[in-house]
């Protein structure tokens, strides 16, 4: 037989199946096209909605780079995982990667730089004025700072920018809780005032205001081209507020970079700013290109396909290492994971609340893990080395208790290890010499399944033993969150530079974290309150130390680990600095 | 005419199906023991009480399930979707954002599983036992049995990585200036628009995608191809054919391929409808913009519109398919539609 006749047969048949099917899109009326077409365009064809917010999903501002230009020579591709966005408008957006969009497409008043984590520095605030009980700021607005737009930066877009911020209240508005007022006194002035206290009439002082307006997220926006897309600053701004859309793919900012395009979960396109007052960025266009697998992005690095990734996998640290095209950089976050465990026993929550006590995940763990000792005896049970090295291959920290190595007050050397001895004589003095049963709550993924079975093994060492309760992510939040875990696993990533960010989430009794696991304890509230109010560094500084030490010895919360990330990025890129809160800062890198 | 009756007949069931599907989602959604505004509302805000108490209201989370049943077919019945409860975006706006990649992707594997399989099973049947037939079965075997977060990061590995003869993950090379999307088929954008560099880009790095989610599809069509050509190839007809003495080629194309592929028309009907559906793996490891991903995320934050609109789209697509592949029957096979 003639086989190669019959396959050149075949092949033409297929081929032409093949473009059947490929065209079937584009034809509507035969029965053929639904099957590929058909649902996807109903909804857009039938939704009301969808057809008003369809056009933007096509940008117009995307048309003059549209042309088919070939390769741009001064770009810089960072290949990350960029998954997490879901607007790219700051008044609105509250993911991980906003943070590192908005400090290079928006400047912010002050500034705290890579290096120095204490120090608050001018960005679009030459100078600022604080009164002595921490209630009002004063902001002196430099001169030659210029929008993108070429609209001069004025206290007006100021005040427009955190009313806009505050009035639309989406997720980054927290970052003003405290704010009662933003005026502006001149053309270059601007004035907060702290709310007023509805019991004392007192304005309350509010001392890491400062660090929070360097939050990414309180960028100083074009208040004359966010208007004319829509955009306004109302008290009813929540509902009259038509900005998003256009905030999402272009940005409003004065910063180093101006957003041209967002693909959601492939792509985010900036171009560089030649108004910047710091003068131009040394890349033309940065591309970031969402990738998740770690070793399609080192590979990207190696072959050239990427400039820079946004972290490298641990178990990879040395294949980059020995590529001579990639440098490595390990840098110290203030990431943390910690094992939380419930402060109050059952029986002074069914007193309290007899409802809320029924909803108690596993009661009997309850009324074993509220004994101080038996928290102690956890805390010195558990093997964070060996934790280190199982989930980070050692590239981690550890801070003595929930407030991180890198904060002021904070003393490394108080950190404590682990102690198999010490722990089962706390537990014998509980009153549990033969050991007892506890169950860990968590939301599951790779890493904290292994965390959580270290510590189950650590703990048998010292006669606990420990259920594994692993849950999916939604039900542990809404539990934890419920107050109903007697023991859990948690993650905690500042928004801004200051210790109220620990001090107030863990320390008081009616927040957060705190709330959740129960931990009211006075003297711990007092310090946060101390903290809170204060303006002086020095009793700063002493009340963090003294609430670290309530931290150490009540023993809420064990920090598990602190993470190090280790940076990765090609041999001719220059002036990489890592920043905790906001990744880099795109302007002082170059090649 | 009857046809067209049946199909009319066919189309108009698929509105109390897809209600159906609603409601079933509806149920299954809403028994997790979760709270949805963990998903709407950041952890911070949480604390709030006044957001947690405007966004309960915004969301109609406070009223009854079955009011709240009734509202959603109320807007679906007008062509609303919802509003994603993580994207904030409507579910349809998301759907038009990530279904074109899917599409894309799906089209590719399709045709790479098409254009290898039909051949290699026809082959493999003609050639039964001969080398060519085990080397399809050993392509088959490996083909249903490696998973693609596998076999998707080996073939970036060499083809990428080690020998350089495919592009990287993604839909086109971030250093190029890609099409403005209008379809979001980046192929068919980049024709429209005549930028030649970007349809070069997206047709290759549209090649280790397909080939890793089709080959699932090529062992499929491969398997049964040669299944039912062994099967009609030894029947008293293809005997009568050759025996007229007509040439092999005729024999093979003409007489049995076409009784073959009957069964053939259902498989890759719904093997399509399969690819159109996403998949999470392939989509994830080549950082492929797609339904998939966008579901899988949806049903991990349990976003219940964005849930039960992606569900709701993928089950229409099942249905059409489903539909198609019967008005084919009927083409391929004279006897059913007389019957």
């Amino acid at each position: 037989m003639k086989l190669n006749r019959v396959f050149s047969y075949l092949v033409l048949v297929v081929l032409l199946a093949g473009m059947l099917a490929a065209c079937a899109p584009a034809a509507t009326p035969t029965p053929a096209a639904p099957a590929a077409t058909q649902a996807p365009a109903q909804p857009a064809a039938t939704a009301a909605p969808a057809a008003t917010v369809a056009p933007t999903a096509v940008p117009a501002t995307e048309a003059p780079t549209a042309a088919p230009a070939a390769t741009n020579g001064n770009t810089l591709v960072i290949a990350m995982n960029i998954d997490d966005v879901v607007t790219l408008d700051p008044a609105y957006a509250g993911e991980t990667t906003n943070l590192f969009i908005h400090i290079n497409t928006y400047d912010t008043l002050v500034d705290i730089r890579p290096g120095d984590l204490n120090t608050i520095v001018p960005r679009l605030a030459e100078k600022w004025d604080v009164n002595s009980d921490f209630t009002e700021f004063t902001f002196h607005l430099r001169k030659d700072a210029k929008f993108a737009s070429g609209n001069p930066v004025t206290a007006a877009d100021v005040v427009f920018s955190w009313n806009r911020l505050l009035n639309v209240a989406g997720a980054p508005a927290f970052n003003l809780d405290g704010v009662g007022k933003v005026e502006a006194v001149d053309d270059y002035t601007v004035k907060v005032s702290t709310s007023v206290d509805k019991a004392t009439g007192k304005a309350q002082p509010l001392p890491q205001f400062l660090a929070s307006a360097s939050n990414p997220s309180l960028g100083i926006q074009d208040s004359k081209l966010v208007k004319q897309h829509g955009g306004t600053d109302a008290a009813d701004a929540k509902t009259t507020d038509k900005a998003k859309e256009w905030m999402d793919q272009n940005s409003a900012g004065s910063g180093p970079f101006i957003l041209t395009k967002w693909a959601p979960k492939a792509e985010i396109d900036l171009v560089a700013n030649k108004n910047y007052f710091k003068g131009a960025p040394k890349f033309d266009k940065v591309v970031i290109t969402h990738v998740s697998d770690p070793t399609t992005k080192l590979q990207m690095l190696q072959k050239g396909d990427a400039d820079m990734i946004d972290s490298l996998s641990t178990d990879l640290v040395d294949t980059a290492k020995a590529d001579p095209n990639v440098q490595v950089s390990v840098d110290q976050s203030l990431d943390e994971n910690y094992l939380a465990m419930a402060y109050a026993c059952p029986d002074a929550i069914k007193a309290k609340d007899p409802a809320k006590f029924a909803t108690l995940q596993s009661p009997d763990s309850f009324a074993i893990i509220c004994k101080k000792e038996v928290r102690q005896a956890i805390a010195l049970g558990i093997d964070y080395e060996g934790i280190t090295k199982a989930v980070l291959n050692g590239y981690g920290a550890r801070a003595p208790s929930i407030i991180p190595i890198g904060i002021l007050g904070v003393d490394p050397t108080k950190t404590q290890g682990r102690d198999v001895a010490k722990a089962k004589a706390l537990l014998a003095t509980a009153g549990y010499p033969n050991g007892a049963t506890i169950d860990l709550y968590y939301a599951s993924n790779s890493t904290r399944d292994t965390v959580a079975a270290k510590i189950k093994s650590d703990l048998a060492e010292i006669g606990l033993t420990v259920n594994l309760k692993p849950l999916e992510q939604s039900v542990y939040l809404t539990q934890m969150r419920a107050q109903q875990l007697p023991m859990a696993f948690g993650g905690w990533t500042p928004d801004y530079l200051d210790v109220t960010m620990w001090s107030d989430y863990f320390g008081l009794g009616d927040r957060s974290i705190a709330f959740r696991m129960r931990f009211d304890n006075k003297a711990a509230h007092d310090l946060a309150v101390t903290i809170r109010t204060t303006s002086d560094p020095a009793i700063r500084k002493d009340a963090t130390e003294k609430l670290q030490a309530i931290f150490i010895e009540e023993m809420p919360f064990t920090m598990l680990y602190q993470v190090q990330y280790v940076h990765a990025f090609s041999k001719d890129l220059k002036g990489f600095a890592f920043h905790p809160v906001w990744f880099v800062d795109l302007f002082s890198l170059s090649k | 005419m009857s046809l067209i009756e049946h199909l009319t007949k066919r189309l108009l069931l698929m509105i109390p199906m897809a209600i159906g599907i609603t409601l079933l989602l509806f149920i299954m959604t809403h028994i997790v023991p979760s709270n949805p505004l963990a998903v709407i509302l950041t952890e911070k805000s949480m604390e709030d009480k006044n957001a947690v108490q405007a966004a309960t209201e915004k969301w109609g989370l406070d009223k009854p399930l079955p009011e709240q049943y009734l509202i959603y077919i109320n807007n679906l019945l007008h062509g609303d979707l919802g509003t994603s409860f993580k994207t904030k975006n409507p579910v349809s706006l998301d759907i038009k954002t990530f279904l074109p990649a899917t599409v894309e992707l799906s089209i590719g594997s399709f045709i790479f599983a098409i254009l290898l399989g039909l051949p290699l099973g026809i082959i493999s049947a003609v050639k039964s036992g001969k080398f060519i037939d085990q080397f399809t079965r050993i392509v088959s075997l490996l083909g249903a049995s490696m998973p693609p977060f596998w076999s998707g990061l080996l073939v970036l590995f060499v083809f990428y990585y080690k020998l350089g003869w495919a592009p990287g993950p993604g839909r086109i090379n971030s250093r190029i200036t890609a099409p403005v999307p209008v379809t979001g088929l980046m192929v068919f954008d980049s024709i429209s628009q005549g930028n030649m560099p970007a349809l070069w880009s997206a047709l290759s790095h549209l090649i280790l995608p397909s080939i890793i989610l089709g080959w699932f599809t090529l062992a499929l069509v491969a398997r049964i191809t040669r299944s039912s050509m062994l099967e009609i190839l030894s029947q008293d007809f293809i005997r009568t054919a050759r025996a007229k003495g007509l040439p092999e080629r005729m024999v093979v194309l003409r007489h049995a391929f076409r009784n073959a592929l009957i069964p053939l028309v259902t498989l890759v009907g719904l093997a399509f409808a399969g690819l159109m559906s996403g998949a999470i793996m392939t989509e994830t490891i080549f950082s492929w913009p797609g339904i998939g991903r966008y579901a899988v995320e949806a049903a991990a934050n349990l976003d219940y519109p964005a849930i039960t609109g992606t569900t709701l789209m993928i089950a229409i697509i099942y249905m059409l398919v489903n539909i198609f592949v019967d008005a084919l029957y009927s083409i391929i096979d004279p006897r059913i539609r007389e019957g």
